[in-house]
């Protein structure tokens, strides 16, 4: 029943002389939170620039249900059923936390300028059905109460439920979450992890960046450590706790990863 | 709920004010003022055009009055040399303006920034050169003259009045029509350009074809106003198209706020009176301070980014909504 969803296949990234990916196979399972964990500069985040396309691989293929992306710049992957946040959260400022996430519903509408110009029966009802979708998603991270605020006036944590609740309007079917813990307190953290949870009940597949070993252990299904841009082990949660290669990479007892 | 009903209510009402106040202005009020209120219809819709770029989108524009030249210079020789019908002349313009931002948006926007602002400067000043130099076409620095007015059938807009109301209907067209777009899904996409180019890609907005779209719409209100411009003074030159007048035109979208449709006709407005009124009254009693006015726009430009980001509009309508709530607070406490 299950396959994977996406695959990364000998992928590989250097800048200059700098290999940040180095020949990584990944494998998403359908409906699974697959984590993807390693100390800093382990190449988590130039793996996820990778799979949104903001980096073009230097060589090594990405495979999303069954076909390669090639080179389809990001918005073309967010069409696609690719949707992502960021480490360092990228709000829109200039419009309302319900706004900001209508703009996810952007890759489903259609309506253009003309139509807008115009204000065409098709611009209203698709309007209509934006901001519906947009409310019921801002529901979903529990902040339908904060419609009309300033995104930047809310507490980090809600900040980022938002950027996951933009990510949702997309409608994914793959959701890379780019240390969404990062900055959490303990009860933020409790509460991001149901939510992550919830939305892969909902049949969304997930990948997940992060640094908190305990948010990681409680909800991932598969987890891959990397390390300076290579792949050092895959496992289930409790598999990786007993790798010795993991315990050393993290704790540095052999060759310290800065 | 509430809330959004009062606050509809006092947007049309000043809507309806608007409109009152464009009629009863050139007849009632500043009769004798008509041509600068012609012109400032006609700054509004380059300004309206550059705040969708620039307040809305983020991309700086430093060369606008290029395109406002081009709308004149080709609406003014294909009805002079070649009897085109204005309005004709203008369609054609405004459709070859639409194409010439087009070609040039490719090129302009793999820059960003501080290079785009160069950029956009370099191309308004070679427009400008062109204006001069072409001069079997343009009339080089003396530019055309002899003008031909618009007119539908029988009826030529051959008075100041007339043309005051053709220019303000194309305005308010312009004007509604970047308020539609702004509060639409494409709006959205523009304000999230701005915001952020990765994040607006990451929720599927193409950030190079909307900036395209956008600079575009820019130029062709920007030609439209041109040809308004031209049909209506009946001669041009190219002096009115130069680096100044694009700097003045960046002016009035930061008066008026940026990002605000209707804070730009208020910047308009306020650097048209200037320019074309309080400058020349000033210089009649003081002489040397009339040579002064690009020095008056820095200024204006300067005090405006420093104490008001937000332009002297939004400031204006910002303090209002405060001591509007802050009245009704009062008003449920006692």
């Amino acid at each position: 029943m299950s396959g994977a969803l996406l695959e990364t296949k000998a992928l590989t990234k250097a800048f200059g002389g700098l290999t940040a990916v180095d020949k990584v196979d990944l494998s998403a399972e359908v409906g699974k939170i697959t984590s993807v964990i390693g100390p800093n500069g382990a190449g988590k985040t130039t793996l996820f620039n990778l799979i949104a396309g903001v980096y073009m691989p230097s060589s090594g293929d990405i495979v999303f249900e069954g076909k390669p992306l090639g080179n389809a710049p990001p918005h073309k992957r967010a069409a696609l059923g690719i949707a992502r946040t960021f480490q360092n959260v990228l709000l829109f400022d200039n419009m309302t936390t319900l706004e900001n996430v209508m703009t996810g519903q952007h890759p489903r509408s259609r309506y253009g300028f003309f139509e807008a110009a115009l204000r065409l029966p098709k611009a209203r009802r698709e309007e209509e059905t934006i901001s519906l979708k947009a409310k019921r998603y801002l529901n979903l991270v529990g902040l339908g109460m904060h419609a009309d605020r300033n995104p930047l006036s809310l507490p980090l944590g809600q900040q980022k439920l938002l950027t996951i609740a933009r990510a949702m309007a997309t409608e994914p079917k793959l959701l890379l979450l780019d240390e969404p813990g990062a900055g959490l307190n303990a009860l933020e953290k409790q509460s991001l992890s149901e939510l992550i949870r919830r939305i892969r009940d909902m049949g969304i597949t997930i990948i997940l960046v992060e640094h908190d070993m305990d948010l990681v252990m409680g909800i991932a299904e598969w987890v891959v450590v990397l390390d300076s841009g290579q792949k050092i082990a895959e496992g289930t949660a409790s598999q990786i706790q007993k790798d010795k290669r993991v315990i050393a990479a993290y704790l540095g007892e052999e060759e310290v990863a800065e | 709920m509430l809330a959004t009903l009062k606050k509809n209510r006092w947007s049309y009402l000043a809507v309806a004010a608007f409109l009152l106040l464009l009629v009863l202005l050139p007849t009632q009020l500043l009769a004798e003022k008509t041509s600068i209120l012609i012109l400032i219809g006609i700054y509004s819709m380059v300004t309206v055009g550059l705040c969708l770029l620039m307040g809305y989108t983020g991309q700086v524009s430093l060369g606008h009055a290029a395109f406002f030249g081009t709308g004149a210079y080709l609406s003014a020789i294909l009805s002079t040399r070649y009897d085109l019908n204005p309005w004709l002349a203008m369609l054609v313009a405004a459709i070859a303006t639409g194409i010439f931002a087009y070609l040039i948006s490719y090129p302009i926007f793999k820059l960003r920034g501080n290079y785009l602002a160069m950029a956009t400067l370099g191309l308004g000043i070679i427009i400008w050169i062109l204006f001069r130099e072409l001069s079997q076409y343009t009339g080089g620095p003396d530019g055309l003259s002899g003008i031909p007015n618009f007119s539908i059938g029988g009826f030529v807009f051959d008075e100041k009045l007339e043309r005051y109301f053709l220019v303000w209907l194309f305005c308010v067209g312009a004007l509604l029509i970047a308020q539609n777009v702004v509060g639409s899904r494409a709006g959205r996409a523009l304000k999230g350009i701005h915001g952020s180019e990765a994040a607006a890609e990451s929720v599927g907005i193409n950030a190079a074809q909307f900036k395209m779209k956008i600079f575009v719409l820019g130029a062709v209100y920007a030609s439209l106003a041109g040809s308004l411009y031209a049909h209506h003074a009946h001669a041009i030159g190219p002096n009115a198209f130069d680096f100044m007048a694009s700097v003045m035109v960046v002016t009035m979208a930061a008066v008026g706020g940026l990002a605000s449709i209707w804070g730009a006709v208020f910047g308009a407005a306020t650097i048209t009176y200037i320019s074309q009124d309080a400058i020349v009254e000033l210089g009649r009693s003081y002489p040397r301070l009339a040579e002064l006015d690009v020095v008056i726009y820095g200024l204006i430009l300067m005090l405006v980014m420093i104490f008001l980001p937000k332009g002297l509009f939004v400031s204006l309508r910002d303090a209002l909504d405060t001591w509007r709530r802050r009245r009704a607070q009062r008003g449920a406490a006692t």
